[in-house]
């Protein structure tokens, strides 16, 4: 079955193992992601002034093409997702601003193009995703980061209870691994302040990663770009300043599908991770 | 005692961008104890809206509060009046960046940041931090 796929910016770039091994992994479970000809970057970080319309033109121009394709868009990236959800909330309650962008534009939408996460994907299509594994994750204990972009705000958002969610750990479960709950999972990266104040920044990742070794996690997983940076790019600068930090390797949780499904490591990209899974993978016997 | 001067256009300015009723808050707290970066703020969240509530434009925008607001929308979820905070913060940064006023210099960030910088998180504070 084919499926309408929006990549977004950075899984062609710093993200690209993202890109590669949800493809890989989709059609495993029979879904051929079909790339959105000719879309355009998202815009980003969602736009709060709500004066400001001009943040609403990418978003209109990318669900105008989806619209014109089956109606519903996979967008595995945690950002693309909240902005493109936020903007089609807006479209959805607001028609004489959707008039407005799409006059503008000199397109047609009608706002009912639906904006969808892997992980709600792939809790409608279980038996699909579960039918696809051939290796035991073994006994690695995997933490779920949310971070904020997926739960955030919830009544627009409409994911998963914003404080205590539970579908990255039923997803966890579903590729036959441990998910570990800790109370940081849905807490905020630091996100952009990474560029501008990165004391506060590195404290809120440092606090993150502390909670998830304490509840036991022995690896993160996420869906989210700037999260996977935050966490992963900066851990040998949270050992200068806190010398009992051991390094945790962050995943995409595609990664952990390309591995579940057994497809060939080139797909499951570790040479991409900063912190090196390879000696957590080998104690498990999965390398 | 300092005498409080009430600027009603900067209140509707506020309200205007962000879109929320800046007196919904009743100065529980909430955002301020959820907030990730409170610690680093000089005026955090509910103080930044009991300044506009008041109309004290200049306390508002002297502020480095709303600067380390990421936008996380954790004050937002737990506000019980259902006030959307991370707009109003982002209504204050708004003002300063119409103003001209920016607080990101590229040439100012730590060379060996940028230079492996995700594109990501460089837009992200691009659009945040200048205009």
């Amino acid at each position: 079955m084919k499926v309408s796929y929006y990549p977004g910016c950075d899984l062609y770039t710093k993200a690209k193992v993202l890109n590669d091994s949800i493809k890989a992994s989709f059609k495993v479970a029979d879904f051929d992601l079909k790339e959105l000809t000719n879309w355009y970057c998202c815009g980003t970080t969602f736009t709060l002034a709500r004066d400001n319309k001009m943040s609403l033109i990418a978003p209109l121009r990318i669900l105008a093409k989806a619209q014109k394709e089956n109606g519903l868009l996979l967008v595995p990236c945690s950002i693309c997702y909240n902005t493109l959800k936020r903007a089609n909330y807006i479209f959805r309650n607001d028609q004489e601003t959707l008039g407005i962008i799409n006059e503008h534009l000199g397109e047609n939408y009608d706002g009912n193009v639906e904006i969808v996460h892997p992980f709600e994907f792939i809790r409608e299509n279980q038996d699909k995703f579960k039918s696809g594994i051939k290796r035991s994750l073994g006994e690695m204990k995997l933490g779920c980061y949310y971070g904020c972009y997926l739960l955030r705000p919830k009544d627009e958002i409409g994911f998963d209870d914003p404080e205590a969610p539970t579908i990255m750990e039923d997803f966890i479960k579903l590729m036959g691994g441990i998910p570990v709950n800790f109370p940081l999972k849905v807490e905020c990266c630091g996100s952009y302040l990474i560029i501008n104040s990165l004391e506060a920044a590195l404290q809120m990742v440092y606090k993150i990663l502390k909670n998830a070794r304490e509840n036991g996690a022995e690896a993160l997983i996420t869906s989210c770009p700037v999260c996977h940076y935050n966490l992963d790019n900066f851990q040998d600068k949270i050992v200068k300043m806190h010398p009992e930090h051991k390094p945790i390797p962050i995943f995409y949780f595609s990664q952990i599908m390309a591995i579940a499904y057994d497809l060939p490591t080139e797909v499951w990209g570790l040479g991409y991770n900063k912190v090196s899974p390879e000696t957590l993978l080998k104690e498990h016997r999965i390398l | 005692m300092r005498k409080l001067a009430r600027d009603l256009d900067f209140i509707n300015k506020i309200q205007e961008i962000s879109q929320q009723n800046i007196r919904d808050c009743y100065q529980c707290g909430r955002c301020t104890a959820g907030c990730p970066f409170a610690e680093f703020m000089d005026e955090p969240p509910n103080r930044i809206i009991r300044y506009i509530q008041l109309g004290l434009k200049d306390d508002v925008l002297k502020a480095q509060g709303p600067w380390f607001c990421a936008a996380c929308l954790v004050c937002e979820t737990r506000c019980p009046r259902g006030v959307d905070i991370p707009r109003i913060m982002e209504a204050v940064r708004t003002i300063h960046l119409r103003a001209k006023e920016q607080v990101i210099d590229i040439d100012r960030i730590d060379k060996e940041l940028l230079k492996d910088a995700h594109p990501l998180v460089l837009m992200s504070a691009l659009n945040k931090y200048s205009y």
